[in-house]
C-alpha cells in the first residue's frame, strides 16, 4: 500500500470518527460536560450552537471523549 | 456573557462589523480580478482560475495580516478597540476565504488533468530538504488546517470547555500559521513571478506585524515600572485622586502580574487585570452601570468582589486594598475569585 492511500485512510477514518463523537457530544453530553458537579439542569444550547460545536467537536474528539468520560464518572 | 449557549449572540454592533468586513473582502477579490483580468487577459481556462487562485490568497494573506495587526493597534491606540471586538468573525471569513483558494488550487490541477501529480509533489520528502522546489503547498496546507482548528473552536463553548489559557494557546497558532503563509508565498509564487509586488506585500505585511509588535512590547514594559513596595510588601499606587474616576490604573506585582486598581467614586477595588473571557486587559476597560467592563467583548464584574453580576458565573481573582496616610496600597497576594475585598474612602478623602 502506497503512503498517500496510508494517509488517506488515516485522515479517513479520524474524521468519520469524529463525526460520529462529534454528533452524539453536541446532541447528548455538550450541555452535562459544562455543568457544575451536582448541577440539576445542563446548560442549554440552541440547535444553531450544537451545529457550530461540531466541527471542532469533530476534530478534537479523542479529548473530548476522554472529557465526556470524566464528566459521566462525576456524580 | 452567557448562561447558556446561542449560535451568535447578534446585535447592530456585530451586524454592522460583518457586513462592512463581507463587503470590503468581496470589493478587494472582485477588485484583484477584474484589474488582472484587464492587464493580462488569461488564454485558457487555467489562467483563469489562476486569477482567482492569486485574488483569493492575496485577499487570505491581507486579512490574517490585519487580524495579527487589531492586537497591538488596540494596546497602542483605543480608537481600534472597535476592530477587536468581533475579530473572531474576521477569523472564520479568513478561513472560508484560505478554503476557496485552496479549492481553487485543485480546480486548477483539474483543469490540466493533472490532479494525480499533486499528492506526489507533497509526498516526495526528498524536496523538503530544497530551498527552490521546496512543496510550498504542504506550508499552505498546514496553515489552513490550522485556520480550521481556530475557526472550529472559536464558539465561546469551547473557550469555557477548553479553559481561557488552553484555548489562548491554542488560537496563538494563528503566529504558525501566518509564518507558514509567508513561507508559503515567498517559497512559492515569489520563485516563478518576477513580479516586484509580491515581495513588496510580503516585506511591508510581515513588517508592518513584527514592528507593531514589538512597539506594542515596548509600551508595555516601558509603563510597567517596577512596584513601590511597603515595608511589609504591599504595593504603593499612589493617592486615590490619582486613578480616574469610573477607570483604573494597572500595577505591577513584584514577579510580574498586573493588577488593576479601579475607582467608582469613592469606592476602590482591585481585580486581575485579565478578563476570564479571553484574558482582556480590564484595567483598560471602564465602569459602566456600576460594573468593571473589558475594552475586549464587555464581559462585567462587580467591583465589590470580582463576581459577574447574576444570572453570570464568571468569577475573577481580587486584591486587598488599604488607604495608609492618603496613599492607595494594594497587596499584592491574590484572593480566591470572588473574594470580596472593595473599600469604601472615608468621607473628605481628597478625589480631585
Amino acid at each position: 500500500m502506497s503512503a498517500e492511500i496510508v494517509l488517506f485512510l488515516a485522515v479517513a477514518v479520524y474524521g468519520a470518527a469524529g463525526l460520529a463523537v462529534g454528533a452524539a457530544f453536541v446532541t447528548v453530553a455538550a450541555g452535562r460536560v459544562l455543568s457544575a458537579p451536582g448541577a440539576s439542569q445542563p446548560v442549554s444550547f440552541t440547535f444553531g450552537a450544537r451545529l457550530l460545536i461540531l466541527p471542532g467537536a469533530a476534530a478534537l474528539w479523542p479529548y473530548v471523549l476522554l472529557r465526556w468520560r470524566r464528566a459521566l464518572r462525576q456524580p | 456573557m452567557s448562561v447558556g449557549f446561542r449560535a451568535v449572540q447578534w446585535n447592530r454592533d456585530k451586524i454592522v462589523y460583518d457586513a462592512i468586513l463581507i463587503a470590503a473582502t468581496a470589493i478587494y477579490i472582485a477588485g484583484f480580478a477584474a484589474i488582472v483580468w484587464t492587464a493580462n487577459p488569461p488564454k485558457n481556462l487555467p489562467d483563469a482560475i489562476d486569477v482567482w487562485i492569486r485574488a483569493f490568497g492575496t485577499a487570505a494573506f491581507l486579512m490574517l495580516t490585519v487580524i495579527l495587526c487589531i492586537g497591538p493597534l488596540a494596546r497602542l491606540d483605543r480608537r481600534f478597540l472597535t476592530l477587536l471586538y468581533n475579530r473572531r468573525h474576521f477569523g472564520v471569513l479568513t478561513f472560508f476565504v484560505a478554503c476557496v483558494h485552496g479549492w481553487l488550487m485543485i480546480e486548477w490541477f483539474a483543469a490540466q488533468d493533472a490532479l494525480h501529480t499533486l499528492m506526489p509533489e507533497l509526498m516526495t520528502l526528498a524536496d523538503y530538504g530544497k530551498f527552490i522546489g521546496f512543496p510550498f503547498k504542504a506550508l499552505g496546507i498546514a496553515a489552513l488546517l490550522i485556520l480550521f482548528l481556530m475557526a472550529a473552536t472559536s464558539h465561546d463553548f469551547w473557550l469555557a470547555f477548553l479553559t481561557p489559557p488552553v484555548w489562548k494557546a491554542l488560537h496563538m497558532l494563528l503566529y504558525a500559521a501566518y509564518a507558514m503563509v509567508v513561507m508559503h508565498v515567498a517559497l512559492g509564487i515569489m520563485q516563478y513571478d518576477r513580479s516586484p509586488l509580491i515581495p513588496a506585500m510580503l516585506i511591508v505585511c510581515f513588517g508592518a506585524v513584527a514592528a507593531l509588535h514589538l512597539l506594542a512590547i515596548w509600551r508595555e514594559r516601558h509603563g510597567d515600572r517596577g512596584p513601590t513596595l511597603t515595608a511589609d510588601g504591599w504595593i504603593a499606587v499612589g493617592p486615590p485622586a490619582s486613578i480616574p474616576d469610573k477607570a483604573a490604573r494597572i500595577v505591577v506585582a513584584p514577579g510580574g502580574e498586573r493588577i488593576a486598581v479601579f475607582r467608582d467614586g469613592s469606592e476602590i477595588g482591585a481585580l486581575t487585570n485579565l478578563c476570564a473571557h479571553q484574558n482582556g486587559p480590564l484595567g483598560e476597560g471602564r465602569i459602566i452601570d456600576g460594573c468593571v467592563t473589558c475594552p475586549w467583548h464587555g464581559y462585567q464584574y462587580r467591583l465589590a468582589d470580582g463576581c459577574a453580576p447574576a444570572p453570570f458565573t464568571e468569577r475573577l481573582a481580587t486584591y486587598r486594598v488599604r488607604l495608609s496616610g492618603g496613599t492607595l496600597e494594594v497587596d499584592p497576594h491574590p484572593l480566591p475569585p470572588g473574594t470580596p475585598a472593595s473599600i469604601h474612602l472615608p468621607n473628605g478623602a481628597p478625589l480631585a
